[in-house]
C-alpha cells in the first residue's frame, strides 16, 4: 500500500503544517468522499469509499507526531521503532524525578503542582518536536546522500527523540486522566 | 395559509427525522429552507410515547401520553434509552414504569423486551411505530416521501445505531444516512448563517448528552471530536426530582413505589422542571402514602443543586472533547445549544461558564436537529450539494487480546470512513483456529467495553506458536457501520464478517417484523423488493450513462463493448412485466450486479482522475514539488541500498 504522504499527495516531512494537512484532507474528501458520489453506480461508490478510507487513515497517521515519525521511518526503510526505549542516562534520571513529582502531587491532590508539571511537559513536547524536525530534515532531502555511518547516526538520533516524545506524551495523558476524575 | 398544489409526478421528498427520547420531529426542505411537518398532534413535536391498547390498537403521541398514568404497563415512553441494549444492562434498573420480559435463552437476552401483559415489544418495534406515525403525517402533507436521514446521538455505539436502522427498516423507510444529532444541529446553523469557524455543540436531550467540536470551512463540516454520555439527559433531572417527591410522600424506597405512582410523580416532576424555567419556585400538592396530601415546594436554587452533579458529568465530557480536538475553549467561535433540557436556566449558565461565552440558541433547540437532518437528506438525494459532512468514530474500536486486554485498532475521533489493519499471531502450538472478539469503548479491559461481535477464523494449518500471521482489517463506512475482515497471511485462509452487534436483531428477525408490519405479508414483501430493485437499477443505468459521457475515454477495448451490452440487457429487463414478481426482482438484481461488476475497474480509473483533479485544483506547485521530492527519496533509498551491499 502507498505510504500516507503519497496518499495525501504531500512531500515527506516531519515539520508538517497542521493546517496544510487538514486542508489537503478536506480537498481530497471533497473529491473522493462517497457522499460526493451518491448518485453514482455502486462500483463507483465502493471505489470512492475505499479511497476515502485510505485518505482518512493517512490523515490520522500524519496528524499525530509519533505516528508521523513512525511513517517516516518506514518510508526510509528504517524499520519499526515501537520497541525502542530511552537510553540517555541524564534523560532517564530526569524522567524519574518528574514521575516522583507527579506521584507526590497526585497523592496530595495538589492541582497547582499538577498544572505546573502538565505545563512543563507541554513545553518539553514542543522542544522534542522541534528537535525531531531537525533530525529528520537531512534524512529526507534527496541529495546529496550522506555516508552510511552518518545516516545511521542520524536515524539513531531520530529514534531516541521519538522514544522521548512517546514518553512525554504518555506522561501528559496520565496527568489529563487524573484531571478528568 | 399556503396550499401545495398537488403534482402527481412530484418526486418523492427526502426527509430528516429526529427520533428523540422525549419527542420526535420530521422535517423536509422547501425552497432551500427546512420546515417541520405537522404531526398527528397538531404541532411539530410528536411525543415519543406509544400506547398498545388491549384490542391491538396502537396510539402514538400526545393521546398515548394520556395513557401513561392510567395504563403505565401498556404505554411506553423514552424507549430510545433501551435501543441496542440487552437484558442485564444497567439501564433496566433505573426508576421507571417499565416491565421487562425475562429472557429464556441467550438469544432472547440480546434484545430488551417490554412486557405488555401477554405480549411483548422490543424498543426497535416501538421506535418503528413512532417513525411510522411521523411518515404517515408526512405522506399526507408531501404526497410522496423519499429517502430519510435519521439522527442518532453522536455517542451511540454500533449496536445502538444498528437498532435505529432496524427500526427504520421495519417502518418501511429507505435510510439515506444516520447522522449525529450535534452534527445535524451544526449543519442547520452553518447553512443558515454561512458562518465559518470552530464551534462547540452542547446537546442535552431527554435521555442523552453529546458534546461535539466541529470546524466549518469551505463548506466542509469537519467534526474534530465528540464525546458524551448516551444515558444522561433531562429525564435524569425529572428522576432526581421525582425521587425527592416520593420521599416526601412517604416512600422510603422510591424504586418500590407502585408503577402508577411513579408515573404520576415523574410527570409532576417534569411539569415542575418546566415551571422553574420562568418561575423562582414551584409549589404542588402530592398525595401522601396511606392517604391525605402533602405540600411540596421546590425553589430554583434547590433544583440547581439537585442537577449540579448531572451537569458536572457534562463538563467532564466537554473538557475531554476539547483535549481530543487539541483546542482551548478560548479558540472557539461559538457554542450552540441543542435539546429541550438546555432550556433550564442553570444549564445555560453552566455552559456559558464552561466555555467562557454566552451560547447561541437562535434556532429552536427542539427543531434544530430535524432541520439539519432534512438539509442533509436534501443534499444526499440531489447529488448537488456543496457541503460535505466529515464525521468521526465516537468510540474506539479494538480486538480483545490475550489476558482480556484491548488492542485498539481505530481510536475514537478518527474521521470516517476509514480502514485500518493490525497483525496478530497464535499463542499456542498447532493452533488451527483464531477467535476474534471485537469490542468498542475506552476502557482497558475488554469486559468493560461494549462487546460487538465474536467470530472465529478456522482452517489455519498447524504451526508453532507465534508463526501464523493473522491480519485483521477494520472498515468503517460513511454510516459508521463496521466490517471486519480476517486473513491468515502465510496460507491466505480468510473470512469476512459484517459485524452484527452481539446485542441486536438478526436479519431474519427484522425481515419477519417487516413482513408482519405489511398488510399482505409475503406478497407485499416481494412487490416491494421488485420496486426497490427497479429503483436501484434505474439509478445504476443513469449513473452509467453519465459516466460514459464524462469519462468514456477511460474504458479499455473490452469494457467499451461489455459495458453498453450489460446496460442494454438491464434496460430490457426493466421494461418487462411478469406474474412471478419474486423471480423478476431477482433477475433485475442479478443483471444490476453484472453491470456493476463490469464497471468496477473503470470506476477505479475514474477515481484516479478525480484524485489528480483534486490535487491540481489548488496548488499545482506543491504537487509538483511533492512528486519531485518523492522521487528524491526513492533515489536516496536506491543509493542507500547500494551503500549497504
Amino acid at each position: 500500500m502507498a505510504h500516507p504522504f503519497e496518499i495525501l499527495g504531500l512531500a515527506p516531512s516531519f515539520a508538517l503544517d497542521p493546517s496544510v494537512l487538514e486542508q489537503r484532507q478536506r480537498e481530497l474528501n471533497r473529491a473522493l468522499h462517497p457522499d460526493r458520489h451518491a448518485g453514482k453506480s455502486p462500483g463507483e461508490r465502493r471505489q470512492a469509499l475505499s479511497r476515502a478510507m485510505d485518505i482518512n487513515l493517512a490523515y490520522r497517521t500524519l496528524r499525530d507526531p509519533a505516528s508521523r515519525a513512525e511513517a517516516l521511518f518506514e518510508l526510509l526503510g528504517a524499520g519499526s521503532t515501537r520497541e525502542s526505549t530511552i537510553s540517555d542516562p541524564v534523560l532517564l534520571m530526569e524522567m524519574m524525578e518528574q514521575r516522583e513529582a507527579l506521584e507526590e502531587a497526585r497523592r496530595a491532590d495538589d492541582r497547582t503542582q499538577l498544572d505546573a508539571i502538565g505545563r512543563s511537559m507541554a513545553e518539553r513536547e514542543q522542544v522534542v518536536l522541534g528537535r525531531l524536525s531537525e533530525a529528520f530534515a537531512p534524512l529526507l532531502t534527496g541529495s546529496p546522500s550522506p555516508a552510511a555511518a552518518l545516516r545511521e547516526a542520524q536515524l539513531a538520533r531520530a529514534r531516541q527523540l521519538l522514544a522521548e516524545l512517546r514518553y512525554v506524551r504518555r506522561f501528559a495523558e496520565e496527568i489529563a486522566a487524573f484531571e478528568d476524575d | 395559509m399556503l396550499l401545495d398544489i398537488f403534482d402527481p409526478k412530484a418526486p418523492p421528498k427526502p426527509i430528516g427525522i429526529d427520533l428523540g427520547t422525549t419527542h420526535s420531529v420530521l422535517a423536509y426542505v422547501r425552497d432551500e429552507r427546512p420546515l417541520a411537518v405537522t404531526t398527528c398532534d397538531g404541532g411539530p413535536l410528536l411525543p415519543s410515547v406509544v400506547h398498545y391498547g388491549e384490542h391491538g390498537q396502537v396510539i402514538v403521541g400526545r393521546s398515548a401520553v394520556s395513557h401513561l398514568e392510567t395504563e403505565p404497563e401498556r404505554t411506553l415512553a423514552s424507549v430510545k434509552r433501551f435501543m441496542g441494549r440487552g437484558w442485564g444492562d444497567p439501564q433496566l434498573a433505573r426508576l421507571g414504569t417499565y416491565r421487562f420480559v425475562e429472557p429464556r435463552t441467550d438469544e432472547e437476552a440480546k434484545v430488551v423486551r417490554f412486557d405488555l401483559g401477554g405480549e411483548s415489544r422490543t424498543p426497535i418495534e416501538v421506535s418503528a411505530e413512532i417513525l411510522r406515525s411521523l411518515v404517515q403525517s408526512a405522506s399526507e402533507q408531501l404526497r410522496a416521501v423519499g429517502g430519510a436521514v435519521i439522527t442518532v446521538p453522536a455517542y451511540f455505539d454500533d449496536a445502538q445505531r444498528q437498532a435505529t436502522r432496524d427500526a427504520a427498516r421495519i417502518a418501511g423507510l429507505e435510510v439515506l444516512r444516520l447522522i449525529n444529532e450535534p452534527t445535524a444541529a451544526a449543519l442547520a446553523y452553518g447553512l443558515e448563517s454561512r458562518r465559518e469557524g470552530t464551534f462547540a455543540i452542547y446537546d442535552l436531550g431527554g435521555g442523552t448528552f453529546d458534546i461535539t467540536l466541529l470546524r466549518l470551512e469551505d463548506g466542509v463540516f469537519q467534526v474534530k471530536s465528540t464525546g458524551g454520555d448516551s444515558a444522561l439527559g433531562g429525564d435524569d433531572m425529572d428522576r432526581a426530582l421525582a425521587e425527592r417527591m416520593l420521599a416526601a410522600m412517604g416512600f422510603d424506597e422510591p424504586r418500590n413505589a407502585p408503577k402508577p405512582v411513579i408515573a404520576l410523580v415523574l410527570s409532576a416532576a417534569r411539569d415542575a422542571k418546566h415551571r422553574l424555567t420562568d418561575a423562582e419556585s414551584a409549589q404542588l400538592t402530592l398525595p401522601k402514602r396511606g392517604g391525605g396530601d402533602v405540600p411540596f415546594t421546590i425553589s430554583r436554587a434547590d433544583f440547581d443543586t439537585l442537577i449540579a452533579p448531572l451537569l458536572e458529568r457534562t463538563g467532564k465530557a466537554a473538557r475531554r472533547a476539547l483535549r481530543d480536538a487539541q483546542l482551548q475553549a478560548s479558540e472557539l467561535d461559538g457554542v450552540i445549544l441543542v435539546g429541550g433540557a438546555t432550556r433550564v436556566p442553570y444549564v445555560r449558565r453552566y455552559v456559558a461558564e464552561l466555555f467562557g461565552r454566552p451560547p447561541l440558541a437562535d434556532i429552536d433547540p427542539d427543531l434544530v436537529v430535524a432541520y439539519g437532518a432534512a438539509l442533509q437528506a436534501d443534499q444526499l438525494s440531489h447529488d448537488r450539494g456543496d457541503t460535505l459532512l466529515l464525521d468521526v468514530l465516537p468510540l474506539s474500536l479494538g480486538v480483545e487480546t490475550m489476558g482480556g486486554a484491548v488492542d485498539r485498532i481505530l481510536p475514537r475521533n478518527t474521521t470516517i470512513p476509514v480502514g485500518a489493519k493490525a497483525t496478530f499471531t497464535t499463542y499456542a502450538d498447532n493452533q488451527t483456529g483464531f477467535e476474534l472478539h471485537i469490542v468498542q469503548g475506552e476502557r482497558e479491559l475488554a469486559r468493560d467495553c461494549r462487546s460487538l461481535a465474536h467470530f472465529t477464523l478456522k482452517g489455519i494449518p498447524p504451526l508453532p506458536a507465534g508463526q501464523a500471521r493473522l491480519e485483521v482489517s477494520f472498515h468503517v463506512d460513511e454510516n459508521s457501520l463496521l466490517r471486519v475482515h480476517a486473513r491468515e497471511l502465510s496460507t491466505g485462509v480468510e473470512q469476512s464478517v459484517e459485524v452484527k452487534p452481539s446485542y441486536g436483531l438478526t436479519d431474519e428477525q427484522v425481515e419477519e417484523m417487516l413482513i408482519d408490519a405489511l398488510d399482505h405479508g409475503e406478497d407485499d414483501f416481494e412487490r416491494r423488493r421488485l420496486a426497490e430493485a427497479r429503483v436501484e437499477a434505474s439509478r445504476l443505468l443513469l449513473a452509467t450513462d453519465k459516466a460514459l459521457a464524462a469519462d468514456g475515454d477511460l474504458l479499455d477495448a473490452s469494457e467499451r463493448q461489455a459495458v453498453p451490452e450489460h446496460a442494454d440487457r438491464l434496460r430490457r429487463a426493466l421494461a418487462e412485466d411478469s406474474a412471478d414478481i419474486g423471480a423478476l426482482a431477482s433477475r433485475v438484481q442479478a443483471l444490476s450486479q453484472t453491470l456493476d461488476a463490469a464497471t468496477h475497474a473503470w470506476a477505479g480509473r475514474r477515481m484516479d482522475r478525480a484524485f489528480h483533479a483534486a490535487l491540481a485544483g489548488r496548488d499545482v506547485s506543491q504537487v509538483a514539488g511533492s512528486v519531485e521530492h518523492a522521487r528524491g527519496v526513492e533515489a536516496h533509498l536506491a543509493e542507500h541500498q547500494k551503500d549497504a551491499t
